[in-house]
């Protein structure tokens, strides 16, 4: 097990390096200018110039990148407070260090900007994850063990109507409705206390929740008919177990693995950020940030996001692949 | 039989489900605005004291230090925080706030202040000469992100300071502790308006004598910042400054400024009490409130400060012919353009908009005459005939504009009134950072939108930049047509060494008169902002720099906050978990 989780790690390391030197090449391939974003539209060349040379954008691609990866990792004194040379890292773990370079808008250190996004990221990342389960396998679990009646139509229907209804309008109609009509939560943003936080949260997570529950409910459903077929579950019920138990125990163990498939992947995406649904609930999560970025020009914030998102995705990746073997007796033998 | 019936049930609750989800929407899209929330005591004007006037953007700001600004929304923070030696009235006027008075010398090039005393940082300490020198010098060292450095570039010793041939800034001397001249190499009309905006203005000594990117902004405005007050991307609050020198102001105990909010968000805020004051709004949202009479005591236009227009390159054909340019300012329907946001659109004719100084109704200016422009084209050597639709220019003009913003809609305007000469666009769309990095390139961009808000309320903060061929730049040109006229850069130049108003005026209007009939640029439009407020919402005037200036501003509110109503809200919740917001 741990020779093959260092190969993974080898090739998760290999994945990253790879989406971050191409998002590096792609950003400085584009035809616009970072000091002019800082600068502003109506800043003077002879300003921009200066800033330009400030923010070491006058070197050469080559020379730049080579600085970039130089610093990216590397180590240094266990306490970042010492000097001034390390005041952009941050610490991995003792001596190792991680420095992504100061933002060009916002001229703080990205390790910093990233610290204070992410955690709110992930909490939005999680909550829409659990909506989506929840809603999603219950929806499922129901529609496929009542095949073909109402309760059926009614969860294929609805989730045909989630996957139809793009985030933004199902974000702005819970807004209107929850919060300007009928006012018991919050409009936006993050709220000022832990309570707030959790009153913050509902709406986004239910926004991208019943949105992503949507494919969970059809997918659910197709693979639970299929499963509710099989021989074991007539065996297990000829045994004399109860209906809801071979439902749950037997029949959604197995329908289990695809979804957990997909479930990795859509945390580690909704860990990059959900862009439209932070944006219309004010959401301070990677999604704004790295919108913001990118029309900005902004590229350390930029490689910073990037790098966070491949890390996100290929860390449940592997997860994924660790769930697999606990989930599924077959593949613990075959390794 | 009974899952056929079944389903189509569950269709029918489906589509009832949509629809009304639907109505909702549109309900909730197009109701018309709910009543203004009355002031608490509508009988009396007797500023009160104490509220938190709450304003919103769906932008952010990046900095809080006078010595690197980029953006626009931050100005109206920086007024609140930090003052100048001069500053803007309500009516766009120069006044006195940190000097008590100044002298100009007999030449011009030297300017004496003399400053208020007992003035108080929001540190505590007095405002005095060396902290004007000091901040000066810590704003245009080169060490300093400031984008707006070379506007000073007419103090004394400019040059040596920035090289960092000089420690100091041999144009500002310090002459007392409340005195401070500063002195230019040759007289500059610009110099006052520019000492007016946000980069030189006194700082607290904590800002020491070199920029910092760690430094917590700290002036000597009416409201100060506190630790913690600004929560990146999301919101800032700044609190009244007990020590400001204005008696008994700010009546306000804080401002806050929301970020990143949408506009139907801002909407919902603004309708239920939690954002007092409205400037972001949907185009019709815009014209319903415009037209509704239980608001409109409540609302008013902010100056105009923006123009824009369509830049043809000088040095690209078909725009190196001047008759070509002619044509196209001459097929214009401004009035017609205009109706693509009727809310914020006024119709331009010349460059400089009417609320600026050095703005002369009396120019004659572009105008719109389709007989006109026709016989443009035929001069140009292009004539095209609308009745039989042949001739005119033989192949689509590239037309290079940007992603989500207003001229994507009016473009496709622009289009159809240009066909009507014989002229087709072939329109590209780039995002923004690209559009700025191409149009500012040469010989990159034949045509394309182009608009500037002034830096300084003066024609010459317009004329300058646009239309000097000293503008002129291989990369990152300002002057986006590339327009290159030695008259205009004389008539441009000479305006800036005259400190007499009505003579300045009158050689800006010449200058006018010649970038309208040689049309580097079509005019098209100024762009001004609406402002709305709630009625309990006092002494609120639109500011015509710093868009607001809540230095005046009180509220009368009835007690309690009204939005109070969310049952789940942060502090209901809060009650439920027991601990405090």
């Amino acid at each position: 097990v741990i020779q093959r989780l260092a190969r993974r790690l080898v090739w998760a390391v290999f994945v990253v390096w790879a989406t971050v030197t191409l998002a590096f090449v792609v950003s400085h391939a584009l035809p616009s200018d970072p000091a002019r974003m800082v600068a502003g539209a109506q800043a003077r060349p002879q300003d921009i110039a200066r800033i330009r040379k400030e923010l070491g954008l006058d070197q050469s691609l080559f020379v730049q990148y080579a600085r970039f990866m130089d610093r990216l990792v590397h180590f240094g004194p266990s306490d970042t407070a010492v000097g001034k040379e390390h005041a952009t890292c941050a610490q991995i773990v003792g001596p190792l260090h991680l420095d992504l370079g100061k933002s060009a808008q916002q001229r703080r250190p990205v390790v910093t900007i990233l610290a204070e996004r992410l955690p709110r990221t992930i909490v939005l990342a999680l909550a829409a994850a659990f909506v989506q389960v929840l809603l999603g396998v219950g929806a499922g679990v129901l529609a496929a063990s009542r095949k073909k009646t109402a309760v059926d139509h009614l969860a294929v229907g609805a989730s045909l109507l989630g996957i139809s209804a793009p985030t933004f309008i199902i974000g702005l109609f819970f807004q209107w409705l929850f919060a300007h009509r009928l006012g018991v939560l919050p409009l936006d943003g993050w709220g000022d206390t832990f309570s707030a936080h959790v009153a913050s949260v509902i709406l986004p997570a239910l926004t991208l929740g019943v949105f992503g529950a949507a494919y969970y409910t059809r997918l659910v459903r197709d693979e639970m008919i299929g499963q509710l077929n099989q021989d074991y579950v007539r065996t297990a019920r000829a045994k004399g177990l109860s209906r809801g138990k071979v439902v749950i125990r037997h029949a959604l163990r197995n329908a289990l693995m695809p979804i957990v498939t997909i479930l990795g992947v859509d945390v580690g995406t909704l860990v990059g950020g959900a862009i439209v649904t932070e944006s219309i609930f004010r959401w301070p999560g990677l999604g704004s940030l790295s919108v913001a970025a990118m029309l900005d020009r902004d590229g350390p914030v930029i490689m910073g996001c990037v790098i966070v998102t491949a890390v996100a995705v290929v860390v449940s990746t592997i997860a994924v692949d660790f769930a697999y073997a606990a989930l599924d007796p077959r593949v613990r033998a075959e390794r | 039989m009974r899952s056929i019936r079944a389903s189509s049930s569950a269709l029918r609750s489906i589509v009832r489900g949509v629809g009304l989800a639907l109505a909702l929407a549109i309900a909730g899209c197009s109701t018309e605005f709910p009543a203004p929330i009355p002031s608490a005591h509508p009988d009396s004007a007797e500023p009160r004291r104490g509220g938190i006037l709450t304003s919103a953007s769906f932008g952010e700001i990046r900095t809080l230090d006078p010595a690197n600004i980029g953006d626009g929304i931050v100005v109206q923070i920086l007024e609140a925080m930090f003052a100048g030696l001069v500053d803007y009235d309500l009516d766009g006027k120069i006044v006195p706030d940190l000097a008590d008075h100044w002298t100009v010398s007999e030449d011009g090039r030297s300017i004496r202040f003399v400053l208020r005393e007992g003035v108080r940082f929001h540190d505590g300490d007095e405002v005095t000469a060396d902290d004007v020198k000091r901040s000066v010098e810590r704003a245009l060292h080169p060490s300093a992100p400031n984008p707006y450095s070379t506007y000073f570039a007419s103090i004394l010793g400019y040059a040596a300071f920035t090289e960092k041939k000089a420690e100091h800034l041999e144009g500002v001397s310090v002459e007392g502790r409340y005195v401070v001249t500063f002195t230019l190499d040759k007289p500059d009309a610009a110099f006052m308006p520019l000492l007016a905006m946000h980069p030189l203005r006194p700082v607290c000594k904590s800002g020491g004598t070199r920029y910092s990117d760690t430094w917590m902004p700290c002036g000597a405005g009416p409201f100060k910042l506190m630790p913690g007050g600004w929560d990146r991307g999301r919101q800032i609050t700044v609190v009244r400054h007990e020590g400001y020198f204005r008696p008994g102001l700010p009546h306000l105990d804080a401002v806050r400024y929301l970020f990143h909010v949408n506009f139907t968000s801002q909407r919902f805020k603004f309708t239920s009490g939690q954002q007092d004051i409205l400037r972001d709004f949907l185009a019709p949202d815009l014209l319903r409130i415009q037209a509704d009479p239980r608001w409109t005591p409540f609302g008013r236009y902010d100056l105009d400060t923006q123009v824009a227009g369509l830049a043809m390159n000088t040095e690209m054909p078909p725009f190196d012919n001047v008759e070509f340019r002619r044509a196209v300012a001459t097929a214009l329907d401004r009035e017609q353009l205009r109706l693509v946001r009727a809310g914020n659109l006024r119709p331009a004719f010349t460059p400089v908009p009417p609320q600026v100084e050095g703005y002369d109704p009396s120019l004659k200016g572009q105008h719109f005459d389709l007989a006109e422009a026709l016989e443009h084209m035929k001069r140009a050597g292009y004539p095209y005939d609308p009745v039989t639709r042949t001739g005119g220019y033989p192949t689509p003009i590239p037309y290079l504009t940007y992603s989500q913003g207003l001229d994507e809609f009016m473009v496709q305007v622009t289009m159809q009134q240009l066909a009507r000469i014989g002229i087709r666009l072939d329109v590209r769309i780039v995002n923004y950072a690209a559009f700025l990095a191409l149009r500012g390139r040469r010989k990159q961009v034949a045509f394309g939108p182009q608009f500037w808000a002034q830096d300084y309320p003066e024609a010459g903060s317009f004329l300058e930049p646009l239309f000097h061929s000293r503008s002129i730049n291989d990369e990152d040109s300002n002057n986006a047509a590339f327009y290159k006229n030695p008259r205009v850069d004389e008539l441009i130049d000479r305006g800036r060494r005259e400190l007499d108003l009505d003579r300045r005026k009158k050689i800006y209007g010449e200058a006018q008169e010649i970038i309208c009939d040689e049309a580097p640029w079509a005019f098209t439009h100024y762009y001004r902002f609406y402002a709305q407020w709630q009625p309990y919402v006092h002494d609120y005037k639109p500011h015509p720099v710093w868009t607001t200036d809540p230095k005046r501003v009180w509220l009368d509110r009835v007690a309690g906050p009204v939005a109070a109503r969310a049952v789940f809200s942060g502090d209901a919740l809060a009650k439920l978990f027991g601990d405090r917001p």
